[in-house]
């Protein structure tokens, strides 16, 4: 908050507030390790009768070096990001740095249900889509009414 | 089960109440930029993650460009949204072009869901679409 009022932030400031705001009230469970709100990669996660999906919105990745990790039950989003070579040739002048630029890392809590050997991730369009299979045992079933 | 879907929209119809808040749900949202300017051009880069060459639309028209875009992730028809950082599918963004730029000759690409705009400077601004490139 501390650059909230030099000009050009001041709007990306009030949108984060906003999307701040509308992540409280929304009622949807947030975790200890969710960290802060405008986080990069920004994260959805939806749930299907067989899968967890995972959508970060991580645009401009070189997926290479792109580290997905799971471990204890825990699914690991690292890597970093780099928006520019070095420092700005002579002469040029910057006008807008909104980017995140730099190492990042998020965490999502898988829930006992999910199968962390069943993981798969691809990169779409600057989106990392990672589907976490669940276990045979948390599937939905019909149960008979005798 | 890949069906081509929009996560965010399906979220709110899946799981979010069908309040007031709705529609401000739906404004779209402005894209984060870096702006460089050097003694030839402009460049400008957008982050807009899930946007495909189709569903981006950049324009100059009356001294004022325009990007505007609409993310579409390939997830499975039946997701319902458990937690959700971004709601809204929709980017949008404008800016002031001033006489200085040559708006005939902007270069436009997409790549991994950035997108990169150089502005030549130099001649009169006339409306006209931008062809993008997919690198």
């Amino acid at each position: 908050m501390n650059d909230s009022f030099n000009g050009a932030n001041l709007f990306t400031e009030l949108e984060r507030l906003q999307r701040q705001m509308s992540t409280l009230f929304d009622g949807l469970p947030s975790s200890l390790r969710t960290g802060r709100f405008d986080a990069f990669p920004q994260i959805n996660v939806g749930s299907t009768d067989d899968t967890l999906e995972i959508v970060a919105f991580a645009p401009g990745l070189d997926p290479a070096k792109l580290e997905v990790s799971v471990e204890k039950g825990l699914l690991v989003i690292a890597g970093e990001r780099v928006t520019r070579d070095g420092t700005l040739p002579d002469g040029t002048r910057e006008y807008a740095h909104e980017r995140f630029s730099g190492a990042f890392r998020r965490a999502i809590e898988l829930p006992q249900h999910a199968d962390p050997d069943k993981v798969q991730a691809r990169y779409v369009d600057g989106c990392l889509l990672i589907s976490v299979g669940k276990r045979e045992t948390s599937k939905p079933r019909a149960i008979t009414v005798q | 089960m890949s069906d081509t879907t929009q996560v965010t929209e399906r979220g709110q119809s899946a799981v979010a109440p069908q309040d007031s808040n709705d529609q401000r749900r739906r404004d779209p949202r402005t894209p984060p930029v870096d702006i460089i300017e050097d003694a030839h051009s402009v460049t400008l880069w957008a982050d807009l993650p899930g946007v495909t060459k189709d569903r981006l639309e950049v324009k100059v028209q009356d001294g004022r460009l325009t990007i505007d875009a609409e993310s579409v992730v390939p997830v499975p028809t039946n997701l319902r949204l458990i937690h959700a950082e971004i709601r809204a599918p929709r980017f949008s963004r404008s800016f002031t072009v001033s006489d200085d730029f040559d708006t005939s000759r902007i270069d436009a690409s997409l790549k991994d869901g950035v997108l990169r705009l150089t502005l030549p400077r130099r001649e009169e601004a006339k409306p006209r679409r931008i062809e993008v490139a997919v690198k």
